[in-house]
């Protein structure tokens, strides 16, 4: 049993929620919610916390020194800062075509972190 | 192409310019030239590597550059003609505009009509007045976001960040990622400046302290910035004696602000709203200067690119209307006035002859308030924020039901009783 803050980010009004958590730590009540919507991403945001990552990448052989990534699908939030120090120590070449993988299954997440921009040359 | 036939320029590159010049042409207008001061399309969109692009325009979570590549496209597709590395040095109020780049020198041209699509710039320190010395080490938000996304270079180790909008939180973000300390972010104001989805997904994912009605009273450091001094304030913004804290840093981020870039606006005789710092507009986002239209921040300052976007395509239809027919053809003109706790409203004069729709920021956060235009449209609405844009959509009957005789209508947000 436990009690988590999240805070729904549906709407402007940003209400902070309290989930109560049972023993099995699944949602046993969510309260300060004010829409149904707000009910279902808090439960989904205490579930499974997940985001898009973003980074740039060091590039050679090229006229632009970064290259813009993302991985193709979120991952746990948890897993960012990891994923941004795994980056830091990979450098690509042109030409890298905007979508083309750049990293696959990047800490075993099933995301692969893909190029958001064209480096041609 | 010659110059001399150019029906529509469009002046910058970014989400708005982009859209604007993509929509002239499908409107019509054969002869289309954008001009961009970088070395390729995209103006700001480059730096934003950020997602959340595109959610409402393109029903798909999107990054900057990934947003900017699907207008390029759309751009070379349509043949619209591109002056990259081009900078407008000069427009008149008779649309005669001067440009400057290193291959063509300079370029003088009388398009038939013009789409001002500048984009906005950052508040600075210098219009914020914060005493101390002035060492090497601060840096706009959205300047850092381009050393650090764009060029290269991360530009310190320990960062405070003073202000909380949108890119300062973004920002925050990123400096932890590439292995910096964001030891805190400083906002005067009782709630956030941003977007709850930033406070939470930039801010509350890496702990990173956010410290309300608090502000930067002094800045240490001679070559580099050692230190800021930071206090409380109350309710009036003011610093409060005794509540000062020194933050040991490297870098001081200022998220504080954007202002719409009107330099040219203002030597074509262009109008501004000093409520928006932007043109004052109409609902066909042309200005006062017949044949001169405008879009996206440098009207006002957007929080979702997709309204930039979808701003801009109103500027590069009416654009093409002008060309086709030397007007944009306009019923009974009505005044948007801002009321009770509104800061402003965009278009700021609407017609009587289409829907419309009606952008509006608030001055203060307010719970359950009921939003009014005139007598014609009254709304609840739960929460509003400054840091949150108003879309209100009135119809052509709403419009055409108005007494005889109205000729202005007041935009209200009330609290409800």
């Amino acid at each position: 049993m436990g009690e988590e803050m999240v805070i729904c980010i549906g709407c402007p009004l940003g209400c902070r929620t309290k989930l109560r958590i049972d023993r099995r730590g699944e949602v046993a009540k969510v309260a300060g919610n004010k829409c149904k919507e707000g009910r279902q991403y808090v439960v989904e945001e205490y579930r499974n916390p997940v985001r898009t990552f973003t980074a740039t990448i060091l590039t050679e052989k090229s006229i632009r020194p970064l290259l813009p990534v993302r991985s193709n699908r979120p991952i746990l939030k948890s897993k960012l800062k990891e994923a941004a120090r795994t980056l830091i120590q990979k450098k690509v070449k042109p030409p890298i075509k905007m979508g083309q993988v750049i990293l696959p299954d990047i800490l075993n997440t099933g995301a692969d972190v893909i190029a958001t921009d064209d480096l041609l040359n | 192409m010659k110059y001399s036939e150019i029906d529509v320029a469009v002046i910058g590159s970014g989400p708005a310019g982009m859209a604007a010049a993509i929509k002239a042409k499908e409107e019509g207008a054969e002869h289309v030239l954008i001009f961009e001061r970088q070395e390729q399309l995209g103006g700001l969109l480059h730096q934003c590597i950020h997602n959340g692009f595109g959610l409402l325009y393109f029903g798909q979570d999107l990054t900057g550059p990934e947003y900017a590549h699907r207008f390029a496209e759309k751009v070379r597709d349509l043949g619209i003609e591109v002056l990259l590395e081009t900078m407008v040095t000069q427009i008149a109020s008779d649309r005669k505009l001067t440009a400057i780049n290193n291959r063509n020198g300079v370029i003088h041209l009388q398009p038939k009509s013009i789409i001002l699509t500048m984009g906005c710039r950052e508040r600075s320190r210098g219009q914020l007045a914060i005493p101390g010395t002035r060492p090497a080490g601060i840096f706009t938000a959205g300047t850092a976001q381009r050393l650090v996304n764009v060029e290269g270079f991360v530009p310190g180790k320990r960062v405070v960040i003073l202000g909380s909008g949108d890119i300062g939180m973004i920002m925050a973000r990123r400096l932890t990622l590439e292995g910096a300390e964001v030891k805190a972010v400083v906002e005067i104001l009782p709630y956030v400046g941003g977007l709850t989805r930033n406070e939470v997904q930039c801010l509350h994912d890496f702990q990173i302290p956010l410290l309300l009605q608090h502000t930067v009273t002094q800045i240490h450091g001679e070559q580099r910035i050692k230190a800021v001094t930071i206090a409380k304030v109350d309710d009036e913004k003011r610093p409060i004696p005794n509540t000062e804290k020194t933050i040991e840093c490297d870098t001081l981020l200022l998220s504080v602000g954007l202002i719409p870039e009107n330099e040219l606006s203002r030597m074509a005789g262009v109008e501004l709203d000093p409520l928006t710092g932007g043109p004052m507009v109409d609902p066909f986002r042309e200005t006062n200067v017949s044949g001169i239209f405008a879009g996206g921040n440098v009207v006002h300052v957007h929080d979702l690119v997709d309204h930039v976007s979808w701003e801009a395509e109103i500027a590069g239809a009416s654009a093409a209307q002008f060309v086709r027919k030397g007007k944009v053809e306009k019923k009974k003109k009505i005044l948007i006035k801002p009321g009770e706790n509104i800061r402003y409203v965009v278009p700021q004069t609407i017609h009587t002859q289409q829907d419309v729709t009606l952008f509006a920021r608030v001055k203060e956060m307010e719970e359950n308030v009921q939003l009014k235009i005139g007598d014609i449209l009254s709304q609840p609405l739960r929460v509003v924020k400054p840091g949150e844009m108003l879309r209100m959509e009135l119809s052509q009957s709403q419009l055409t039901g108005l007494k005889e005789g109205t000729n202005e209508l007041m935009v209200e947000c009330r609290k409800r009783r």
